[in-house]
């Protein structure tokens, strides 16, 4: 069982984990609670991926594929954890499948829940057919026409809402989800290039397209395509008779509030702390940071760690995270769970 | 390895993907709605746990109960409390029954249809006045009107009259020939609701401001146990509207109201301040805005419409309708008047607060005067439901004192506004014959038993 | 003209309220609160300006703002409900305002005469409103139509079948004893003395209601006694 790693998530992360792993000459054994592999991306229909500008079902279908391929790992679908017993070298876990795995670590890659958008209703979403969300917005882009759900008409204006279940105590939602500013600058892009007929509106509060993305997103979505940055956080959406939506905010410039109207609206949704993370601390026995993502061990010197030795976790289990940073941490959980197996075994021997 | 090329896709797709090379993702209808399947399913308030990310105040309340520091006037079963749900899906205890009116300064003087429309449902529903509820004049105004107006006052003293009556409201139950805590405060106003539960949160939050206030309690006698006494629930009249609402359809429900166009002001006070208080249900708007006003004109069968200003605020501003009055009428005229009457095309704009109906009501004549030619009926949600099921526009509803052409809706009712103002003023010579007719035994009032 | 040391205790007054630092945990200049003002429509004033003004700690600006632009918050306390930050720029609204009254800054005082006759009605009877003062002549621009029914006031209040309602120069009828106990509640927080830096004639009248009030308890009182 010490040549075993279990690893809970096939997304981004689990799937680096689980190659990672075997490129070790370790096994691995992955379980997901879902029927299909791949996550988010895969689940959810992401559309084209910041920054590569890949199809999500290519490049994480590549991902997928190299897993089902691998001989050295096994794969649960359609399961859970549901019990674990022993500690590190010596795991036992019991899946809702029957079947019973035994590892000596365990790389936990669960992810998180997407907000919904519903928690924020005075934005309109679920009252108004024209209010959506980025992943909605990103399957229209997919289909290669823009056009208002309500009555299929091509939007003259189309805004982007950021931070929607981000940044916002109002709702217990203090964190910044890290990826929407950049996703929602490519959105704009994407949105322009089909229906030059359309402006885009990004309503921020601060813009953070860190890194490399600035000039490649931020600056070239308002240079090349004309995307205009609003700072100011949205009120209300509400709908005027003709049933276009009317957005309230400040025109920060004179210090006014003014009342926009816009075709369609989209909510750049976040990212919240896996929904099963309760249940994922109890069977595991491990603790959540304040936010109800999962708690680091220690921020330096065990940065793949949790609570509780010989269990390992990466990317959005441990709070926002984009797909690429999740990817080398899988990685890097994967060779941390293996080296320090390796250790037992040698001070055993 | 996927077949594809993903580099040479990249060249062929222009910048950002797309262009004149754009190549669909090759999802079929199905497999695109399938996998946006997580959109449809809500994960929301309801379900999420917020942990201890969201800070519900009355724990802390019940925590300061068990360490013996203050008296909590719990709502019990003999109130017939309901539950309902709040902003978060946290459950909020809504009492039917005994319950103690807490009046407002604004509608007593000014909208009393309000609270006798009120009084006369309960009456309707067959409670005993004296046991079931109590109408006194041992009590003032929250005084936050004031406080909001003119910064005269401070949280000391709006937390010493809030305990004032609260206790009053306690201890009446005694004095009437019950237990303590028999009757529950029902709070008429909606200032006074918004005003009583941020006193709450900061009494409860303040050990200081619970030393201060002790002091002066004490002096006036109105401690118990040497004890401060706090309600487990601030309930607004609106919020037993709202719960009562499916009986009031059901049992007292006269007239056919499906041709009515109402649209709704929910007051500032009731769903914004200390907002996680305010009632949601899933069946009303979603679950989107706040269930109060429309449900009731939902389980009448009236139509609800929606209009673009929804959120907005009235105008009143406390000291702005005494002294900014163009503001208020500027306001109110530009941002609720004329939306709901231009764009929603509505009979009756309900509103579940004092201020609200005041500045909404009577500031569409001046309107007049700057070619803004438009008016609505402006009433509280109580007085349309009492209309609905046959009060009498005068005695009961008590329109007459409303400036806006509130009669255009009675008519559309088939209520004959004339013939109910003749019966009126034939009553108003009884009246001045000493012959008052009352919804209770006024000697209540004033200590006297039932 | 205030000096720097003045300004500078106006602000920490402002800064010393036991609220202030739950109704300004920071400011991420968004403008929601500003978005859903109905003050910023019509007045001067917008609310994250205040905030940026305080979190800045910037005393001159704030004493400026103190002169006139606090008093446009219509205090609807909407911005309070949207802040992302869970600020309550109303709140800090209201902190101002007491201090301004504090401070007897002038400004309060220009702003606050007109609305002298309710704070007479409020502190000597506990209601803010009466019928009495909802009349044409008060309000010329309600129409003459404010009632749809003439008549005598004290009958028109009399058809109203709840007795506490029965009243014209109040809201409802407050007993003697609520009333009494209201003025102690005044006079031990601090509102009559506020009352009294910001306009000593109203003060002096309210005084002499109070104590014409007080005998009267104390000589039913007595009656009380009298008759056990």
């Amino acid at each position: 069982m010490q040549d075993t790693v279990l690893i809970v998530g096939a997304g981004p992360a689990g799937l680096s984990a689980a190659s990672t792993v075997t490129a070790s000459g370790y096994k691995a054994v992955v379980v997901e609670k879902e029927e299909i592999l791949g996550g988010a991306p895969i689940i959810s229909g992401y559309a084209k991926l910041v920054p590569s500008g890949e199809w999500a079902k290519d490049a994480i279908g590549r991902m997928v594929s190299r897993v089902e391929e691998d001989s050295g790992v096994t794969i649960h679908k359609g399961a859970k954890v549901e019990s674990l017993d022993g500690e590190v070298g010596s795991f036992t876990a019991k899946l809702s499948n029957g079947e019973t795995v035994t590892a000596g670590a365990i790389v936990l890659a669960t992810g998180f829940t997407h907000f919904d958008s519903i928690n924020k209703p005075e934005w309109g979403f679920g009252t108004f057919e024209d209010v959506l969300t980025t992943t909605q917005m990103e399957q229209m882009v997919s289909t290669g026409k823009i056009a208002c759900p309500s009555d299929g008409r091509v939007p003259e204006r189309v805004a982007i809402l950021l931070c929607v279940g981000s940044r916002d105590r109002q709702i217990g939602r203090e964190w910044c989800s890290k990826i929407c500013c950049t996703v929602s600058a490519n959105l704009a892009m994407e949105i322009k290039e089909i229906s030059p007929e359309t402006d885009v509106f990004i309503y921020y509060m601060d813009i953070r397209t860190f890194g490399l993305y600035e000039d490649k997103f931020y600056w070239k979505s308002q240079e090349e395509f004309k995307t205009k940055f609003v700072k100011a956080r949205i009120a209300e959406v509400t709908a005027s008779p003709d049933g276009r939506l009317l957005v309230k905010g400040e025109d920060t410039l004179v210090k006014r509030p003014i009342i926009i109207p816009f075709d369609i609206v989209v909510h750049a949704i976040g990212m919240d702390p896996n929904e099963d993370n309760p249940e994922i601390a109890k069977v595991f026995g491990i603790g959540l940071e304040k936010h109800g993502f999962i708690e680091r061990a220690e921020h330096y010197t065990n940065t793949c760690g949790t609570t509780r030795r010989g269990i390992y976790s990466c990317g959005a289990a441990y709070g926002p995270e984009t797909i690429d940073d999740s990817i080398s941490q899988g990685a890097a959980a994967a060779s941390r769970a293996v080296a320090d197996l390796n250790a037992l075994v040698q001070k055993a021997s | 390895m996927n077949s594809k090329d993903p580099k040479a896709n990249n060249e062929t797709q222009g910048v950002a993907g797309h262009g004149s090379f754009f190549q669909q993702t090759d999802l079929s209808r199905e497999e695109a709605v399938k996998a946006t399947d997580w959109v449809r399913k809500h994960v929301d308030r309801r379900t999420v746990d917020l942990g201890d990310r969201m800070d519900d105040v009355r724990e802390h309340m019940y925590e300061l109960e068990k360490d013996g520091e203050i008296i909590i006037h719990r709502i019990t079963d003999e109130h017939e409390p309901q539950t309902v749900k709040t902003l978060f899906g946290w459950e909020k205890k809504i009492p039917t029954k005994q319950l103690w009116h807490h009046k407002s300064c604004g509608q007593c003087g000014n909208i009393p249809g309000y609270p006798t429309s009120l009084m006369w449902f309960m009456n309707e529903f067959g409670y005993v006045p004296g046991k079931d509820y109590l109408d006194e004049t041992d009590q003032t105004s929250c005084t936050a009107w004031n406080y909001h107006g003119s910064g005269i006052g401070n949280v000391e003293s709006l937390a010493a009259v809030f305990l004032r009556n609260f206790h009053q409201a306690y201890v009446s139950g005694k004095q009437h020939g019950h237990e303590l805590g028999h009757f529950f405060p029902l709070v008429h106003c909606g200032t006074s609701f918004g005003n009583y539960k941020e006193i709450r949160k900061y009494l409860i939050e303040s050990a200081e401001l619970r030393e201060k206030v002790k002091k002066i309690l004490g002096k006036l006698g109105r401690l118990v146990d040497g004890k401060l006494v706090i309600p487990e629930e601030i309930v607004h009249y609106s919020e037993w509207v709202h719960v009562m609402r499916n009986r009031i359809a059901s049992e007292l429900q006269k007239i056919d109201v499906s041709n009515i166009r109402t649209t709704t002001h929910v007051a500032c006070h009731y769903y914004k301040m200390v907002h996680e208080d305010a009632v949601y249900d899933p069946e009303v708007l979603g679950g989107n805005r706040t269930a109060i006003i429309t449900s009731i004109a939902q389980a009448l069968g009236a139509q609800t419409i929606d209009y673009s200003t929804w959120y907005d605020c009235c105008g009143f501003g406390f000291r702005h309708i005494i002294s900014e009055r163009e503001f208020t009428r500027s306001f109110t005229m530009d941002r609720k008047i004329r939306v709901a009457r231009e764009e929603a095309n509505a009979d009756v704009m309900l509103a579940n607060d004092t201020g609200c109906v005041t500045t909404m009501d009577k500031n569409q004549w001046i309107g007049r005067a700057h070619d803004q030619n438009f008016s609505i009926p402006i009433m509280a949600d109580v007085q349309f439901a009492a209309l609905a099921c046959g009060a009498d526009p005068f005695k009961i509803v008590q329109l007459q004192w409303h400036a806006s052409p509130c009669e255009d809706l009675v008519e559309k009712m088939g209520i004959s506004w004339s013939q109910a103002k003749k019966n009126f003023q034939e009553y108003l010579k009884e009246v001045e014959n000493g012959n008052i007719e009352y919804l209770y035994n006024p000697e209540l009032a004033y200590g006297g038993q039932a | 003209m205030a000096t720097y040391a003045e300004m500078q205790q106006i602000y920490d007054d402002i800064r010393g309220d036991f609220r202030y630092d739950s109704e300004l945990n920071g400011c991420l200049n968004c403008g929601i609160c500003t978005a859903t003002c109905p003050a910023a429509h019509f007045y001067d004033y917008s609310p994250r300006e205040i905030v940026q003004l305080l979190w800045t700690e910037n005393v001159e600006q704030i004493y400026d703002a103190m002169q006139e632009k606090i008093w446009a918050c219509a205090q609807c306390m909407t911005c309070a409900a949207r802040c992302p930050f869970k600020n309550s720029p109303g709140g800090l609204v209201a902190i101002m305002r007491e201090v301004a009254i504090k401070h007897e800054m002038q400004s309060a005082k220009d702003v606050l005469r007109p609305f002298g006759r309710v704070m007479l009605k409020l502190i000597t009877t506990g209601n803010q409103l009466s019928p009495d003062m909802i009349q044409p002549d008060h309000f010329p621009d309600w129409g003459p139509n404010i009632q749809k029914v003439e008549g005598d006031l004290s009958v028109l209040r009399k058809a109203i079948p709840v007795k506490t309602l029965q009243t014209v120069e109040t809201a409802w009828e407050v007993s003697l004893k609520t009333s009494v106990e209201m003025y102690t509640i005044w006079e031990m927080t601090g509102v009559m003395k506020s009352l009294e830096l910001m306009d000593e004639n109203l003060f002096d009248v309210i005084e002499d209601f109070i104590d014409e009030k007080r005998e009267e308890y104390e000589e039913w009182l007595e009656e009380q006694e009298d008759e056990d």
